[in-house]
């Protein structure tokens, strides 16, 4: 069972178009964005709270979506973790060129 | 459809290999459609049409109801209800003429009958077999770009040569404080309410504002309209918005609240109390419905950054030839963030449509564009407002005559309104605004002046039918000329 009890099947095409669709897991998004906040030293608690909202914010915005691109998702979530912590954000878009 | 490979199988079968022609016809195959048009309304209708007529592989995805909003949410429903709201309004008004009108009365349920008789008569709203009927695929469900040559509706994946955007626009909710926590209307959904109101607050002073005040000021609804613009209507002359407001409050006793800002909202038991600032003092006022009519925005949000187009909250950026960032892409109507009217939106599917499938492009000329308000009076403006001239430094010259001095105010026992023409030096016809009964129709004239570059003396010399409120533009002209 999801943390967020997710209920609607949203799928994610992978960028590229070379991997194939996989289902929205707001699970993985969430380990995501708790992962680009405690590398910028937050602390874990805080962490996990952004983590919420900003699933939250990007499940309401997947909602009226059937399929929408990785991509996408990486927008929104960064768009809304922004509002909350504007470093994680920038490591979060970049994580690729960063890392 | 799935493209076939019939031609190619054919023409090798017999030997004959015309290298282009088979190279062509594997480009073409690359993509399910030749052109897919994202929304049904009244830009992406008529380009879908034009491009199907053309021989075109065409698809039309809808998210909502086939047609878009004018004629099932928008102009045709609200017009429907207006109509009938002023016959209601002039036989109230009946007994001057000698007409017994006291027993008079209306049903709303009837009322929004009719609503939906003229809707369903339109043929467009929900009128999916109409495209089928023209070999358009149509889709119903939300479009959004995978990549610049494809899009996902419903979990299908389709792909074309060329797109046209023509998602439209929605009202724009406000951040007001406590909106969030109670139930409110906006004009798509207000029509469907099955009695009116005993009072309503409208936020926004806009054209279809004033529309749905006068509709339930008509019906009984005690309406309050506040702007933060300093007079409703504020895209119209000065003097458009002060008659209108005098009208308004003094014909059927609605509240104008000008230069108001909504501070919250909250409920108060089965009520809700709108609380605002008006010149530097806090008000409240407790009313039973709230109606958010401000402004309309484009609707951008169908996954544009993975087609690489760009826009922005005012709209897709799209070139004089409606082509977007993306050169394959096109846009039309409100998702443009111009002009929003119907009509505009008719002409920008049809210039879309043309360079879509044509080499050499043109552009949408909103020269003479007319705008209406169908009140009673009517309010209709075409070409430029003083405003617009003051903007562009532009040296001009202006007439405005009272709708009373022409002989159909008296005959009609009606002369509130006006004919304000607006000239450069040279007396050539700039820009135009009527508020008269029938204004919507007397416009067009003025408008056609525009176009064409005539002069005031030249419209004036043209002779009006004696009786017609139309007399009054002849005259607003000869003050010019």
């Amino acid at each position: 069972m999801s943390l967020f009890g997710q209920r609607t099947v949203i799928d994610i095409v992978k960028a590229g178009g070379t991997r194939p669709s996989e289902e929205f897991n707001a699970d993985k998004l969430h380990s995501s964005i708790v992962a680009a906040c405690l590398a910028v030293r937050t602390p874990e608690g805080q962490a996990e709270a952004i983590a919420r909202d900003v699933c939250t914010a990007t499940m309401a915005w997947c909602s009226t979506k059937p399929e929408v691109t990785s991509s996408d998702l990486r927008r929104i979530a960064s768009r809304t973790l922004q509002t909350h912590h504007p470093d994680a954000a920038y490591l979060y878009k970049h994580h690729k060129l960063i890392v | 459809m799935p493209p076939t490979y019939t031609n190619i199988i054919s023409l090798s079968s017999k030997g004959v290999r015309p290298k282009g022609l088979i190279i062509m016809a594997q480009k073409q195959q690359q993509f399910d459609y030749d052109i897919i048009v994202i929304g049904s309304g009244a830009g992406g209708s008529i380009a879908a049409t034009l491009a199907a007529k053309d021989g075109k592989r065409v698809a039309i995805i809808e998210a909502n109801t086939f047609g878009g909003e004018s004629p099932n949410w928008g102009d045709v429903p609200t017009k429907a209800l207006l109509h009938a709201a002023s016959l209601y309004d002039e036989a109230k008004k009946g007994m001057r003429f000698g007409i017994r009108s006291s027993m008079l009365g209306y049903n709303y349920p009837s009322l929004l009958a009719w609503k939906d008789l003229a809707v369903k008569r339109t043929g467009a709203g929900g009128n999916r077999h109409y495209y089928e009927k023209q070999g358009i695929s149509a889709y119903h469900g939300i479009a959004h770009f995978l990549s610049p040559h494809e899009i996902s509706v419903s979990r299908r994946h389709l792909s074309a040569a060329k797109f046209l955007i023509a998602t439209g626009s929605h009202w724009d909710i406000p951040g007001i404080i406590g909106l969030d926590k109670l139930k409110y209307y906006t004009p798509k959904t207000i029509l469907s309410l099955n009695k009116p109101p005993k009072s309503l607050f409208i936020i926004g002073g806009s054209t279809r504002a004033v529309e749905l005040a006068q509709l339930f000021a008509t019906f009984g609804t005690k309406v309050f309209i506040a702007d933060i613009h300093d007079r409703i209507l504020s895209s119209e002359d000065e003097e458009v918005g002060t008659l209108i407001a005098k009208l308004l409050s003094e014909q059927k006793g609605v509240t104008v609240l000008t230069g108001t800002r909504i501070l919250s909202t909250t409920k108060d038991g089965i009520m809700k109390r709108v609380s605002y600032l008006r010149g530097g003092v806090e008000k409240s006022i407790k009313v039973d419905d709230i109606l958010l009519a401000g402004e309309r925005v484009p609707t951008v949000d169908i996954g544009l950054e993975n087609a690489g187009v760009d826009y922005s909250a005012k709209g897709v950026e799209a070139s004089n030839t409606l082509q977007t960032t993306q050169r394959h892409i096109f846009a039309a109507g409100d998702v443009l963030g111009g002009q929003s009217y119907t009509h505009s939106a008719m002409l920008e599917g049809r210039i879309a449509a043309h360079n879509m499938l044509r080499r050499t492009p043109i552009e949408p000329d909103y020269t003479a564009t007319p705008r209406v308000t169908f009140l009673s009076p009517e309010v209709a403006s075409v070409g430029l407002n003083e405003e617009d001239c003051l903007r562009r430094d532009l040296a001009i010259v202006k007439s405005m005559v009272p709708l009373s001095i022409v002989g159909r105010a008296n005959v009609s026992d009606c002369s509130d309104g006006f004919v304000k023409l607006i000239a450069n030096k040279k007396g050539q016809l700039l820009g135009g605004t009527i508020v008269a009964p029938h204004a919507g129709e007397m416009i067009h004239e003025i408008g056609l002046a525009i176009k064409y570059g005539l002069t005031a003396k030249e419209l004036s010399e043209l002779p009006h039918a004696f009786l017609s409120w139309s007399e009054a533009v002849r005259a607003a002209a000869a003050k010019l000329g």
